[in-house]
């Protein structure tokens, strides 16, 4: 039984049990290079539900505050590993309600980036398919077609993943995939310390040029299945004007700097919000910043362990503020 | 006017003579992005890929424009001043700001053309509602040279909201890529100005390369697949303003606008003050009705405080309360919210499914059924009072 199989079978269930009023999973958008979240709520749908490499939305964003319809929903989800620490990170905080919740964990073995493929063909891309577990075949309008290696082309966040496996769930679809040793391996920040290792010069003209296309959208924090302010978000406060409205490359990036504040701790870099930005800022830069910080300094991950606090709500005299 | 041809080696020397007395706008790829922005020498225009990111509207309807600043300061007491008179007191001084720089566009898409034609609407003081000089100086020292769409994209409609890959409509001057270069028409006095201007760059075309244009236009339209019946949505979309669909399409949606940003005609802003001791800015910048604020009201109450309320709006807007105000729909068909929306919600299917009159069955890909039907749907259909401001 395929992992798909074994999403269709415990929506089906949940739904005939009535033990949730809809279930999250994915499914096909507009054409077969496209997978969308998908909300089911009669059994006899179920069998729309996709799993692929595609499926890289992160379902937690739609039971975060203010989303779900109605606010007092029974729901069933899908969450990957990364999704599933962002899951652990609103657990956490008491900001989810476990009873409401049921939740199925997808063991993942990498998701594709769709941006990383587009710049490989001058054609749009209209069909992707997985002819065998480890490839992709990607067919454009034009009518090209390429076979390429699935590692060559995941997201950056999947290469060193350090939780493939869900770390909540209550049900689990499939076996589990191979973790790696993580007393051996340390997060990856490669790309950071690339940026690091710049002179602050070059640092503060890449920022700019970077944060100077952000046109405001607030699709990653929409998208941010931790940010959940976001009705009364400070970045939107216009009476005070906290946070500047023009838009503008410095004013740019303090909005972005108080994301990124505001879930340094929370965010486990699952992604959602460099996948959702629409110019393409590499926004996990920032996080992972603070993640590599939040690591030296009190060894702590993100949306790991349960029954942990978040490290911004402890205090702790033995904790090592650098030397 | 005639038509010109313009060789592809040329096109540099083109934007050159343009740049002499106006600052050229085209799409150009940076870091595998296309997007609009100012031309320099050297820089090479990117014309195969469909769509740039944004339309260019920024450029005309800017993100952020300063139009106040301001300051206040104590008012000089008048020599010999006395009694009142020479009590000191604080005024305010302002000076209004609007710069309309000339500028051409180039490289724009019919699609995009269309979205300032529609937005000048309701900028332009259309059915005696308000007239907005910023806009306007803009716009007027605005030239737009469109280029015929070769590849059309999956996520394009603009056939089933009345426009085409190789419109005219609101160009000043119409270039189609032909064999080694373009087939150059010039639609407007202002595009007849830029050919003049032009001189030996362009060239006339001979009669071949006139049949290969007319050619190029009619394929690319039949690229352009059919998304909807554009007939009976607008009263469909009002009979259906209660119907439980609405909820369940805006399910996926995060709310958050990206698909009123990358929109040629989508032109909701606010206005700030910012202030720093005595002095400050007054300006506008962009808002949109997915913004959870956008409606809030100082009581604290929010009339679309729900995700569905604001989804509701968006496709209403375009294809109801401004058709119904502006005699104009508030989309050009380009697609670029469905592919830019971070859950790829999909207009054509909302308005597949809601623009379809009630009785209807709405599978995905079913065109709306008559206006005859809708008619009759609608005259049996109850009636809301949902608020339709924009
Ligand atoms: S998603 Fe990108 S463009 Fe939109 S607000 Fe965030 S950083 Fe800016
Ligand atoms: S339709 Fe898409 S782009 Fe628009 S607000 Fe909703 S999620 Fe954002
Ligand atoms: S609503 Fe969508 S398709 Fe229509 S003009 Fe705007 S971005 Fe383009
Ligand atoms: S109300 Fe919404 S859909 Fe209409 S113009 Fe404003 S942002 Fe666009």
């Amino acid at each position: 039984m395929s992992r798909q199989d074994h999403i269709r079978e415990f929506a089906a269930n949940a739904l005939t049990e009535k033990r949730v009023d809809y279930f999250i999973g994915w499914k096909q958008g507009y054409n077969s290079s496209e997978m969308i979240p998908a909300f089911v709520t009669d059994p006899a749908e179920a069998d729309q539900l996709v799993w692929n490499p595609l499926c890289h939305h992160n379902l937690v964003t739609f039971i975060k505050r203010n989303m779900p319809e109605p606010a007092d929903a029974k729901v069933g989800l899908c969450v990957k590993g990364c999704d599933s620490r962002t899951l652990v990170a609103l657990l956490q905080e008491g900001l989810v309600d476990k009873d409401r919740l049921y939740v199925v964990g997808v063991p993942c073995d990498g998701i594709v980036d769709r941006r990383k493929l587009e710049k490989m063909f001058s054609s749009e891309i209209t069909e992707i398919e997985f002819p065998e577990r480890g490839k992709v075949k990607v067919t454009t309008r034009a009518g090209e077609t390429k076979e390429l290696d699935q590692k060559d082309v995941e997201l950056i966040g999947c290469a060193h993943c350090r939780y493939p496996n869900p770390l909540y769930s209550d049900n689990t679809a499939g076996p589990l995939e191979k973790e790696p040793d993580r007393e051996e391996t340390k997060p990856d920040w490669s790309a950071l310390e690339q940026y690091e290792s710049l002179s602050d010069d070059v640092k503060q003209a890449l920022l700019e040029k970077i944060y100077a296309t952000c046109i405001r959208c607030f699709a990653c924090i929409h998208v941010c299945p931790v940010c959940v302010c976001w009705d009364k978000c400070v970045n939107r406060s216009r009476q005070p004007e906290l946070v500047s409205q023009k838009v503008g490359p410095k004013e740019n990036l303090l909005f972005q700097m108080v994301h990124m504040f505001h879930v340094a701790g929370r965010c486990p870099s699952c992604g959602a919000c460099d996948r959702a930005c629409p110019v393409e800022i590499p926004l996990g830069l920032l996080h992972a910043k603070m993640n590599k910080e939040i690591y030296d300094m009190f060894g702590f991950e993100p949306g790991v362990k349960l029954d942990e606090k978040p490290v911004f709500q402890v205090f702790d005299l033995k904790d090592q503020f650098g030397d | 006017m005639a038509s010109k041809y313009l060789k592809s080696e040329q096109l540099p020397a083109f934007l050159e003579s343009l740049a002499k007395n106006a600052r050229v706008v085209a799409p150009f790829k940076r870091d595998g992005v296309t997007q609009y922005e100012p031309w320099q020498s050297g820089k090479d225009v990117e014309l195969d890929v469909l769509l740039a990111k944004q339309s260019p509207k920024e450029y005309v309807f800017l993100q952020t424009e300063t139009y106040l600043k301001f300051g206040y300061e104590m008012a000089p007491v008048p020599e010999g001043a006395e009694g009142e008179d020479a009590v000191p007191y604080e005024t305010v001084k302002v000076d209004p700001q609007n710069e309309a720089p000339k500028q051409v566009i180039f490289g724009l898409r019919p699609c995009d053309v269309r979205g300032f034609v529609q937005m000048d609407q309701v900028f332009g003081g259309y059915g005696g509602f308000y007239f907005d000089p910023l806009y306007n100086a803009r716009r007027e020292a605005t030239t737009l040279l469109a280029v015929t769409c070769r590849e059309p994209r999956s996520t394009c409609f603009c056939t089933s909201v009345g426009g085409c890959p190789s419109s005219r409509e609101g160009a000043d001057v119409l270039f189609t890529q032909i064999e080694g270069g373009f087939f150059v028409e010039p639609i407007t006095d202002k595009g007849e100005a830029i050919a003049e201007a032009a001189g030996a760059a362009l060239t006339d075309p001979t009669d071949t390369q006139a049949t290969e244009a007319n050619e190029a236009k009619l394929a690319s339209a039949t690229k352009v697949d059919p998304a909807f019946d554009l007939e009976g949505v607008r009263d469909a979309l009002h009979d259906n303003i209660a119907d439980k669909r609405w909820a369940d399409l805006a399910m996926r949606c995060v709310s958050c606008g990206t698909c009123t940003y990358v929109c040629p005609s989508c032109y909701c802003f606010s206005i700030n003050d910012s202030i720093v001791e005595t002095k400050g800015d007054r300006y506008r910048c962009w808002d949109n009705c997915f913004n959870p604020v956008y409606t809030e009201e100082t009581s604290g109450h929010n009339p679309r405080a729900k995700k569905m309320n604001r989804f509701r709006n968006r496709f209403s807007h375009k294809f109801w309360y401004y058709p119904d105000k502006y005699d104009s729909l508030l989309c050009s068909g380009c697609g670029r919210c469905i592919a830019n929306c971070p859950t790829r919600i999909d207009i054509r299917e909302v308005i597949r499914v809601m623009g379809a009159p009630k009785e209807a069955p709405a599978a995905s890909g079913a065109v709306a059924a008559s206006a005859a039907a809708a008619a009759a749907v609608a005259a049996a259909a109850d009636t809301t009072t949902e608020g339709k401001e924009a």
